[in-house]
């Protein structure tokens, strides 16, 4: 049985549409990944709040606008799933408000799956979905899409200090199951690595919870 | 409700066309397969439109343009019923914007379906899908998947007391909850019941039509080609040389005329997104059908495959 009413072809083309009504917001959401990942490299005073900050403005952004106001043209499903999304930004904004944990990389395991992870998705999922066809506009942007912005997550996750919040990894963990499936029943082969990325990073989170 | 025989039901059947099959390029010619709806006995072509995922296209304007193509050659070679659901994405949207565009809308027999929980939300969303597709009132709406159906079937009745909709029906598909459908079917003064029916999912000849037609219940068929799995299954293997004497030129045409020669069958709802795709349905309107020796025949070859 197939279980999406949805053809890849559609898929593709809502993303067409997607990029296109919210361009530049694909730059702005660059920008903002490499200064956290710079913060994470050499992090100063205020990283503890900034990164949060910066994940829940994605997780918002994609729960509002990508599910709620494009996703849902085409499948029921983004209404639950932007609920979800919203939620996440909740809990990040949350975090960002109490500013306890900072995010610093670290040379172990976790620093460099967390290190690895958040550049998978700047640079290798856009290059993955590029070779196998899946080119601007019909591409899942970083940050503005769910997937790299759930693998960025990960890897931004895995770098912070302290106890892993594996609260907070739970709706990622979820969605890389969810959004993975989309290997098999649409044929989008560059999720495969959304899928390595959450059976990875959560399990690395649950390890480092723990310690 | 206006109970008829299975003899009656028959009796009942549209005349079925005895010329050859026209040429697949040009839109249909002579006599159509057509079938009486039982509570009413009006006559509604025994192929329409299904929409679920081809016609989920968003706002994309190519995309939506070939829909619109597909509509119009259904329109072309005689076609009345198209279905839908507010579950189906953007699908409704996009017949609303092809009905916009399209010749010959006036035959549009409209049927979509209440997928919801709660009276207020289902009587909201059936008004919603009725601006979507931009007409005056559905001519059926049916209860999808029975979600909330003992909440929805009061709702239903009302709209039909007040000629707000002109017929109603509940749907499953897939084989699921055939009990509670059967029971609804005995108890509920409905007009249509949709489920699922093909060469290879057969499970319904022994309970659902049988029960429609003492009933005097419309029968629509989903998932003729199983999404496609059938066809593309069949592809790979010629047509046996004995389908002409059912004047089958292509797979579609004989998978479909396997459904739509069942007694009880109403009309079947194959869904496409490609205009070829959509005259091999509609060819198979015409010719002539099997009966049940050739009927038994035709499951026989496919299971063999």
């Amino acid at each position: 049985m197939r279980s999406l009413p949805f053809t890849a072809d559609v898929f593709l083309s809502l993303f067409e549409t997607y990029n296109r009504a919210i361009w530049p917001a694909q730059v702005v959401a660059y920008v903002l990944g490499i200064a956290v990942l710079l913060l994470a490299l050499r992090p100063m005073a205020a990283t503890g709040r900034i990164v949060p900050a910066v994940l829940s403005a994605y997780w918002l952004w994609n729960g509002v606008v990508y599910h709620l106001m494009y996703f849902l043209q085409i499948n029921f499903a983004a209404l639950g799933f932007g609920a979800l999304f919203v939620l996440q930004g909740v809990l990040f904004a949350g975090h960002a408000l109490r500013g306890r944990h900072g995010t610093r990389f670290r040379a172990d395991i976790f620093g460099w799956s967390g290190l690895s992870l958040a550049l998978l998705a700047l640079a290798v999922y856009p290059l993955l979905g590029w070779l196998a066809g899946h080119s601007w506009p019909r591409a899942a942007m970083f940050g503005v899409a769910p997937c790299p912005t759930v693998i960025f997550t990960f890897g931004m996750l895995l770098m912070a200090e302290g106890r892993a919040p594996l609260l907070l990894a739970v709706i990622p963990f979820v969605w890389s199951l969810i959004g993975g499936s989309a290997v098999f029943l649409l044929g989008i082969p560059e999720d495969l690595s959304l899928l390595l990325a959450g059976v990875v990073g959560f399990g690395l989170l649950v390890w480092k919870s723990r310690r | 409700m206006k109970q008829i025989t299975r003899r009656t039901f028959v009796r009942s059947l549209g005349a079925v066309a005895t010329m050859p099959v026209s040429s697949m390029s040009d839109a249909a010619t002579g006599p159509i397969l057509t079938r009486a709806i039982p509570s009413s006995g009006e006559q509604i072509p025994a192929i329409g439109l299904g929409t679920w995922i081809t016609f989920n296209v968003g706002n994309d304007e190519r995309l939506r343009a070939d829909r619109t193509r597909v509509m119009q050659t259904f329109f072309d070679h005689g076609g009345r019923l198209i279905d839908s659901s507010p579950m189906y994405g953007s699908s409704e949207a996009m017949i609303g914007y092809g009905l916009a565009r399209t010749k010959n809308r006036d035959a549009l027999f409209s049927a979509t379906k209440v997928w919801t929980m709660f009276k207020p939300l289902g009587v909201s969303q059936m008004e919603n899908s009725r601006g979507l597709w931009g007409v005056e009132r559905f001519d059926l709406l049916q209860i999808h998947n029975l979600l909330d159906w003992s909440t929805h079937i009061k709702t239903l009745k009302a709209m039909k007391a007040e000629r707000r909709v002109r017929y109603i029906g509940i749907t499953t598909s897939q084989g699921w909850r055939h009990g509670d459908m059967e029971t609804i079917m005995r108890s509920e003064p409905i007009d249509f019941v949709q489920f699922t029916y093909n060469v290879v999912d057969r499970e319904v000849e022994e309970r659902l039509l049988p029960l429609a037609a003492e009933r005097g219940l419309a029968v629509i068929i989903n998932r003729p080609f199983q999404e496609g799995v059938l066809i593309a299954r069949m592809m790979g293997h010629p047509l046996p040389q004995w389908a002409d004497e059912i004047d089958c030129k292509t797979w579609a045409q004989f998978l479909l005329k396997f459904i739509i020669s069942h007694p009880a069958v109403t009309c079947a709802i194959p869904a496409t997104r490609r205009v070829d795709h959509m005259k091999e349905n509609m060819a198979a309107l015409q010719g002539r059908l099997p009966d049940a020796k050739m009927r038994a025949r035709m499951a026989r070859h496919v299971q063999n495959v």
